[in-house]
């Protein structure tokens, strides 16, 4: 990594879009682990991205991840090349997932600063193996002998080259430099590039040929064929060229001839023409943009003084943001990689919040710009004014939408590494296991996702491991169906639940209770106190596992109190439900500081209160008979043969000048888990989406009050925590 | 030399906001104020100190007022257009007070600020917050430290706070 050239902004893209690639990579692999084959696209997409891992990696010289790429690619080029029939799929799988997991630790090492020193000789072998395996295995009329590899598959589409006038200064000097390979040489056309990177540091304007070295992994043959040839402009001495291109061992010959500008651009007219007629270039050109070429026009590899600044600058201004970047390749990118259609773009959370800000003083301005005073001379005409401004409130509330939805990130990418683990996992302790996710849409604010990965993946890992009983014993126990997870996420009166149920043996009581008892942890009440739940929240104890046998995944006792801990830092709560010999359901109720929920609105003497919408049963509007009030002054009504505990939200907080008839108000019913409450308000409002915002430090918990939050036109509104209220 | 610099110690000069309020007026070390505004339409919070107006939006920040009279213990008086919200921050809290009018800034030198007099015209409960007196062209500003103002409330507050989560989990 002693290169100047490779600058932090070009790391932080090549780790991002490593990382990309090999989520990429897992995710194709589990979407075909049960059809027992990769289709071609699979097989394409595969290839491509260990090519772009390759190329990258080499440019940014991980030699251990670059030759690694390399062999899977090689195992991919020849399933594609060759299509051989009864690759053994799942083992193949195994070693993509080794490949990406050693490649995913390095990039670890890498992200933490430290070298990249995994070795990989093992891995390389096994896939060499596993490639000669299949190469043994001939299939389909045209497959054969190795050679195949080599032979041209298909015409190139070469693009054109252009050449673009460089910034001569007077001092500039034109070489031709000529580099020998030893013919031995791994790789060729990666030392080729780096020897290229090595001159950059002084080259005005530097073109070389092939020119492909690093889209092509075939180029490595026309350099050692050919020589690799540089024009360079430069103010420097040819000593000192010779100095930054000889560093390499493998380098047998370095010419280096000074010529003219002539010669130095016809140079470019020609360069094609000793790769082209010699037909070397054997693949399908694939647009593979590594962190440099993806910079610039890929035709062009001449970097012109100019093109370097910009180069440099988009660099310095990606470490400045100090954030990972996706890459910003032009659309071209996007027409080759068809698999993916999102593109995205990391922006610092700040910037985030700021506009949301920012939008929120845009919409009271609005406000105020729209209810003025000014407005109101009677005989005004305000037709094209009430037109333009429709037109801007429509706007402003569109832009509302838009920032709140970009804070909120969907479950998808969380859930699909939970479909790895239960892969590997049960894999490994040989169970028929099934994932099933439900609600991978489901919203939640980016940083609980963050806190959240780490509790599922224990909870998954708990039921595959305890939950769901080996193929053995369910064929003992007589349970027919195949062992299956729900990974379920749903968004819950404010909350967001993520539940992670099995079909397995679910949760023993007795076992539990006598684990708690010979912990000392049932104090003085008997067992039949406990229910259930209590019971069941022993297991999220420090240091209680009920299992004998500690396994690799779970079994230590340190599994449920983590998960526990975990959730409670986010502010959220496991809850567990179990059936002995059913199963059990783990569920994570996590409150959203953040979430944006569907509110109803509604006023109480002039303050405005916010409930989830999805807590609201109906809206009833009843008279004073409806009431029955006890002696102690407890108010219930009667509604169709329900009778719900009222609460009149005027009197309740003490709030003057409400309604007080029955018959002028309205009576809301509200729901919290399976207990119903009435409330009594002074009129609705309406129904908004809100974004809920914890009330301010300053002011003391209010009861029955979880939040505030800002409507559109600027005023704040009380969220009421409905389970405050129902348990009240 | 010792003596000099002393002198110069007491010649700084520090930069009050200072306000009208009961009739007095106040000065709040400039270093804590964020920024002036009107004061704006108010949800007011139920169940909190009489004082505790309720919340404004700041730009998307929702941060509590508190009408600085009622906190002293005076009649409140019928908002107009002087009344003002100066924004303070106190560490990590961002509060707004209601004031009766803005009067403007003051350099005042640590030499021109005496402690509070024990006696007082004013009464008790405005005078915990006064920290210093200070003279200014012959007119007198009471000093306030934003911190007591509302520091002694949070403590127990946040206590409270505290002890009712707990209750929730």
């Amino acid at each position: 990594m002693g290169d100047d050239m490779i600058t932090e902004g070009m790391l932080d893209m090549f780790i991002f879009e490593t990382e990309q690639g090999l989520e990429n990579l897992e995710n194709i692999c589990l979407d075909s682990k049960d059809n027992g084959e990769f289709d071609d696209d699979h097989v394409n997409e595969i290839f491509r991205i260990m090519h772009t891992i390759k190329g990258a990696s080499a440019v940014m010289m991980y030699q251990n991840i670059t030759t690694l790429s390399h062999k899977l690619e090689d195992v991919f080029y020849y399933i594609r090349e060759n299509q051989p029939e009864n690759i053994p799929h799942a083992e193949l799988l195994d070693y993509i997932f080794e490949v990406s997991d050693f490649i995913s630790g390095e990039l670890e090492k890498i992200k933490n600063g430290m070298e990249s020193d995994g070795n990989a000789d093992d891995l390389i072998e096994q896939l060499d193996a596993y490639l000669g395996k299949i190469q043994g295995n001939p299939a389909g009329a045209h497959a054969g002998d190795k050679g195949t590899q080599a032979a041209p598959v298909s015409v190139p589409a070469e693009k054109p080259h252009f050449y673009i006038a460089p910034v001569a200064s007077e001092r500039s000097m034109f070489y031709l430099i000529d580099i020998t390979y030893s013919k031995n040489t791994d790789m060729a056309n990666i030392k080729a590039y780096i020897a290229v990177n090595a001159l950059k540091g002084i080259a005005e304007d530097i073109l070389f040929t092939p020119a492909d070295i690093i889209s092509n992994p075939e180029s490595a043959n026309v350099v050692l064929e050919f020589g690799f040839k540089i024009a360079l402009q430069t103010t420097a001495a040819a000593d000192e060229i010779m100095e930054l291109v000889n560093s390499s061992a493998s380098i047998e010959q370095v010419e280096i001839n000074e010529c003219t500008s002539e010669e130095f651009i016809d140079f470019c007219t020609d360069a094609e023409a000793p790769i082209s007629s010699a037909g070397e270039i054997l693949m399908e050109p694939i647009e593979q943009p590594t962190v440099l070429i993806d910079e610039q026009k890929p035709e062009t590899i001449v970097l012109t003084e100019e093109e370097k600044d910009t180069f440099a600058q988009k660099a310095k201004s990606e470490k400045d943001t100090g954030r990972k970047k996706a890459p910003k390749s032009p659309g071209k990118r996007t027409a080759v990689k068809k698999g993916e259609t999102q593109s995205f773009i990391s922006v610092n959370i700040k910037k985030m919040d700021l506009l949301m800000d920012l939008i929120g003083e845009l919409v009271i301005a609005q406000a105020v710009v729209l209810q003025n005073p000014d407005l109101q001379v009677p005989g005004l005409d305000l037709t094209n004014f009430q037109k333009s401004a429709s037109q801007l409130s429509k706007i402003t509330s569109e832009l509302q939408d838009a920032i709140m939805a970009m804070r909120m990130m969907p479950l998808k990418n969380t859930f699909q590494k939970m479909n790895r683990i239960v892969y590997d996992t049960s894999k490994k302790l040989g169970k028929d296991i099934e994932l099933e996710v439900v609600g991978e849409d489901t919203e939640v604010d980016k940083n609980i996702i963050e806190h959240i990965s780490d509790p599922l993946m224990h909870l998954i890992r708990n039921s595959v491991d305890h939950g769901i009983e080996s193929n053995e014993k369910r064929m003992e126990l007589g349970k027919t169906e195949k062992g299956k997870i729900i990974l379920e996420a749903k968004n819950e009166s404010g909350q967001v639940w993520i539940s992670v149920s099995d079909n397995g043996k679910g949760l023993k009581r007795e076992e539990i209770l006598a684990k708690a008892k010979s912990n000392g942890l049932l104090g003085n009440r008997s067992e039949k106190d406990f229910t259930d739940k209590e019971v069941y929240n022993f297991i999220t104890l420090p240091g209680f596992s009920t299992k004998k046998q500690v396994t690799e995944y779970s079994g230590r006792g340190v599994g449920m109190d983590v998960v526990v801990k975990n959730i409670q830092e986010v502010g959220g709560i496991l809850d567990i439900e179990s059936e002995e010999g059913k199963g059990s359901i783990m569920t994570m109720k996590i409150p959203l500081t953040l979430a944006i929920i569907d509110g109803m609105i509604f006023s109480v003497s002039g303050t405005n209160f916010v409930a989830a919408t999805n807590s609201v049963t109906e809206f009833i509007r009843i008279d004073e008979q409806q009431v029955i009030v006890e002696p102690d002054g407890e108010e219930y009504v009667m509604i169709r043969e329900n009778c719900y505990p009222l609460i009149r939200l005027n009197r309740f907080y003490h709030l003057e000048h409400g309604k007080d008839k029955m018959e002028d108000g309205i009576v809301i019913i509200l729901s919290h888990e399976d207990r119903k409450i009435a409330i009594f308000v002074d009129e609705l409002i309406g129904e908004q989406e809100i974004v809920v915002k914890p009330m301010p430090n300053y002011i003391k918990k209010v009861r029955g009050i979880s939040g505030c939050t800002q409507l559109g036109d600027g005023s704040i509104s009380l969220i009421l925590d409905i389970a405050g209220l129902v348990t009240e | 030399m010792e003596e000099k610099k002393i002198v110069n110690e007491q010649d700084e000069k520090e930069q009050f906001m200072t306000f009208q309020c009961c009739n007095e007026i106040y000065g709040i070390s400039l270093a804590s104020v964020r920024e002036i505004i009107g004061l704006q339409q108010y949800t007011s919070v139920p169940e909190t100190d009489d004082y505790i107006m309720g919340l404004v939006n700041l730009r998307g920040k929702i941060i509590p007022v508190i009408d600085v009279r009622i906190r002293f213990g005076q009649e409140p008086l019928e908002y107009n257009d002087r009344t003002s919200v100066i924004v303070v921050q106190v560490k990590d809290i961002v509060i707004g007070l209601i004031v009766d009018g803005i009067e403007g800034v003051a350099d005042i030198a640590k030499k021109d600020i005496l402690p509070p007099p024990s006696v007082s015209s004013l009464k008790m409960q405005s005078r915990k917050y006064v920290f210093g007196i200070g003279r200014v062209d012959g007119a007198v500003k009471l000093l306030l430290d934003p911190d007591k103002l509302i520091h002694d409330i949070e403590e127990t507050d946040l206590e409270q706070m505290s002890n009712t989560e707990n209750e929730v989990e």
